[in-house]
């Protein structure tokens, strides 16, 4: 096998009583890329996270990281989804740490990864707050310094900007890029937005409607950065907007 | 639906099991200890209660003594969820009929329907009316309770939406208010429907010659344990059926609350 | 033949030197400071600002919903001082009623003011073949997705047929591809039947998909930063360079909330 193969996904399949949602999917994801998964409206692209994440049992087919079956107690793999989770009753450096402290790490390299992070993440000067008192963006910043605190192999992002106007939402996949790119961290990225997964992946993953399998696999090598007003930007854009476009 | 099925088939073998299992329980303890003096094992009470409904226990056989019991519980309950719904939407809804009411109400809350037992002999007499009295409590308090909180917490943003539409504060009482506080009524009229239902036993304690209260209490005086149990079981069985029914008229007028896809 | 603020016949609502303010506890937090404008009969109009800025709590004094701490709101040259069946508002959480079918939650305005039932089934059965939902009258709200709840809360709104139309973030619960179709369905509906649109969005997409004019707020209090009249012809399409640099611009204008 590939040495540089992080993730591989073989005849992926899901059925849940009678319906298919997920038929045989195949794919490799390399070690240290940003692959963003886009597919229609109910196509299934959360049943394909939650089958990834063994959250389901895949009805078959089999997902390999690092050329074995996924193990959630050895493979360390973070996820963010669109829901704002942080725990409200601790601060910010608590909420950080969370996931280094349920994996026993020692305080003293505690300590160090959460300077790391807020560091980061540009929250250096509000570690002792709480998720309340911040804006937004900031709280995002929280859900991502959390999960890259434990220095994941794989991050699994579920829609998580989903909700917030253009500009944050813009200064926050700046911010993501800058963090993928300092960790090397292999990403996967589900978005129902087409311009997010264009200006944000190397690898753009689409998928048919229910069941859903795999439309096109495209490689997007525009320069970072980006720019969403740059015409071959709209060309690879419209693209992959004409090959799901429903509505 | 075929998940929805296993899941029905899963959760009454569970039922069944933890039946099964209580009365192997009380089998084994009766057999192995000294408490079958004053405990009979199951299946002598199983008997029993079978038998009562061809043999009376006292005057009546096991059937009459429940409709006897329903007589007294099912009129009365029904007044109380009347008055109880009506006052506790009122209260909820408008805020000066709360202030005028809300100090009584509160009040008689927290007593217990069996305190009113001599009071009630006395003001409706040992027959009938002391035990419709005390089961009016018993399904009246719970039900108010309930319908003021289901008028209190209607959306206000429902409300905005019916003044914007041109609804006047009438049509929104009966059109918002009201559907919106079924929920909770209905939570309130199965608290009640319990509460009256229990407290039938006690309403029957007064003096009576019929009733699966008087099942029980008889069964004192000819230190009767497996009676006792026979009109426990009784109550049991009635009060499940009772709350299953209301269950049943509850989806059923409230279909729109049930998500589901 | 606009004649002022408050009297003319093009001008369906205006307020003049509005402002709001809330108080509690750790003081008073201006909302609103000293806003103005007028909007024309049919016109599709976009208030438009970062995220906490006070945009609904403007749309909420214009419609009734809420009063102004100060300044004045005209409806047709009356002052606005509740909610009224003249003036419509689909919400941003839809707020429909879910004890009632389709047909009931599009009819309940003109069922509330006493129309006849055949003037109501009339009606209703209008709006709901207007906005696509024919065939599911007899549906409960629950059973509808997110997109067909939102279509019936606008039909729900233009069943009462009224002068201006009230649309807070009507679409921001849904997913990014529905609401490009809503996006377009609202363009196709509006064009169907013309009213005045009062739209508010923290999408500067959709706010160029839709708008005659876009009202540019800053952030709070909310203050009228600039206007943008939008002349791309319709139906616009979202890639065009026009489009993008008219949504590059007014973004670039907009005050951060980071």
């Amino acid at each position: 096998m590939n040495e540089n193969i992080k993730v591989r996904v073989t005849n992926l399949s899901k059925q849940f009583g009678d319906l298919k949602v997920l038929d045989n999917i195949s794919f490799d994801v390399l070690q240290g890329e940003f692959l963003c998964v886009v597919g229609p409206t109910g196509c299934g692209k959360t049943t394909f996270l939650n089958s990834v994440t063994k959250l389901y049992e895949p009805t078959s087919g089999e997902i390999l990281i690092d050329g074995k079956p996924v193990d959630l107690q050895k493979n360390n793999i973070s996820y963010i989804f669109q829901e704002q989770s942080t725990m409200e009753w601790y601060t910010v450096e608590q909420n950080i740490e969370y996931g280094l402290r349920i994996r026993g790490v020692p305080k003293v390299e505690r300590r160090q990864a959460v300077d790391e992070v807020l560091e980061m993440v540009g929250l250096k000067g509000f570690r002792k707050y709480y998720p309340r008192e911040l804006s937004a963006s900031m709280v995002q910043r929280v859900v991502i310094g959390r999960a890259f605190a434990t220095k994941p192999e794989l991050l699994l992002m579920d829609e998580p900007y989903g909700q917030l106007d253009i500009e944050l939402r813009f200064k926050l996949e700046d911010e993501l890029i800058d963090l993928w790119r300092k960790t090397g961290t292999t990403v996967i990225f589900i978005t129902h937005n087409i311009e997010e997964a264009v200006y944000l992946s190397e690898h753009i993953l689409v998928l048919t409607n229910k069941p859903s399998t795999i439309k096109k696999r495209i490689t997007n090598n525009l320069p970072r950065p980006r720019n969403v007003i740059d015409p071959e930007f709209i060309r690879l854009r419209n693209e992959v907007t004409e090959l799901i476009k429903w509505w | 639906m075929r998940k929805i099925l296993q899941r029905m088939a899963q959760n009454s073998m569970y039922a069944i099991i933890s039946i099964v299992s209580f009365l192997l329980l009380w089998a084994i303890g009766v057999q192995l200890s000294d408490i079958k003096i004053v405990m009979p094992g199951p299946w002598e009470v199983i008997i029993d209660f079978v038998d009562s409904f061809i043999h009376p226990v006292g005057r009546y056989t096991m059937p009459v003594h429940i409709l006897y019991s329903l007589m007294r519980v099912v009129p009365a309950y029904i007044v109380g969820s009347v008055v109880g719904i009506t006052l506790g939407i009122l209260m909820g809804w408008y805020r000066p009929i709360n202030s005028i009411f809300r100090p009584i109400y509160e009040l008689i809350r927290p007593i217990p329907p069996i305190a009113w037992i001599p009071i009630s002999i006395v003001w409706f007499g040992i027959g009938e009316g002391s035990k419709w009295f005390l089961i009016f409590l018993a399904a009246f308090v719970p039900v108010t309770l309930n319908s003021i909180s289901g008028a209190r917490s209607v959306d206000p943003l429902l409300i905005k939406c019916g003044e914007m539409l041109g609804a006047s504060k009438k049509h929104m009482f009966r059109t918002i208010v009201l559907p919106f506080s079924v929920p909770y009524i209905f939570s309130g009229l199965q608290v009640g429907l319990a509460g009256s239902w229990a407290t039938v036993v006690a309403a029957e304690m007064i003096r009576s010659t019929e009733g699966v209260g008087w099942i029980i209490i008889s069964s004192m005086d000819t230190n009767d344990v497996a009676q006792s149990l026979v009109g426990i079981m009784g109550i049991g069985i009635v009060g499940f059926l009772l709350a299953t029914i209301m269950r049943n008229v509850e989806d059923r007028l409230c279909a729109w609350t049930v998500r589901e896809v | 033949m606009r004649v002022d603020s408050t009297g003319s016949v093009d001008t369906v609502i205006s307020c003049q030197r509005v402002s709001k303010e809330f108080s509690s506890k750790r003081g008073t937090t201006k909302v609103i400071e000293n806003i103005s404008l007028e909007v024309k009969r049919n016109e599709f109009v976009v208030l438009f600002g970062p995220g906490q800025c006070g945009k609904t709590t403007l749309m909420n004094v214009l419609s009734g919903l809420d009063t102004a701490t100060s300044g004045t709101v005209y409806s047709l040259g009356e002052k606005v001082v509740r909610p009224g069946a003249e003036r419509g508002v689909v919400f941003q959480s839809m707020a429909l009623f879910p004890w009632l079918t389709v047909r009931g939650n599009v009819a309940y305005g003109p069922k509330a003011r006493g129309f006849e039932k055949s003037v109501w089934i009339e009606k209703s059965d209008y709006y709901i073949n207007l906005v696509g939902l024919k065939g599911f009258e007899d549906s409960y709200i629950n059973k509808l997705s997110g997109g067909m709840k939102q279509r019936v809360g606008i039909a729900r709104a233009y069943c009462n047929e009224p002068e201006v139309l009230f649309m807070d973030e009507p679409f921001s619960a849904l997913d990014a591809q529905t609401r490009y179709l809503m996006q377009e369905e609202i363009m196709r509906i509006w064009s169907t039947e013309k009213r005045t649109i009062v739209f508010i969005t923290n999408n500067i997409e959709e706010a160029v998909y839709v708008a005659d004019r876009i009202i540019l707020l800053t952030n709070c209090p909310a203050k009228i930063k600039k206007e943008y009249h939008i002349d791309l012809p319709r139906p616009r399409d979202y890639t065009s360079p026009e489009f993008l640099s008219l949504r590059d611009e007014i973004s670039k204008n907009m005050d951060r909330t980071l």
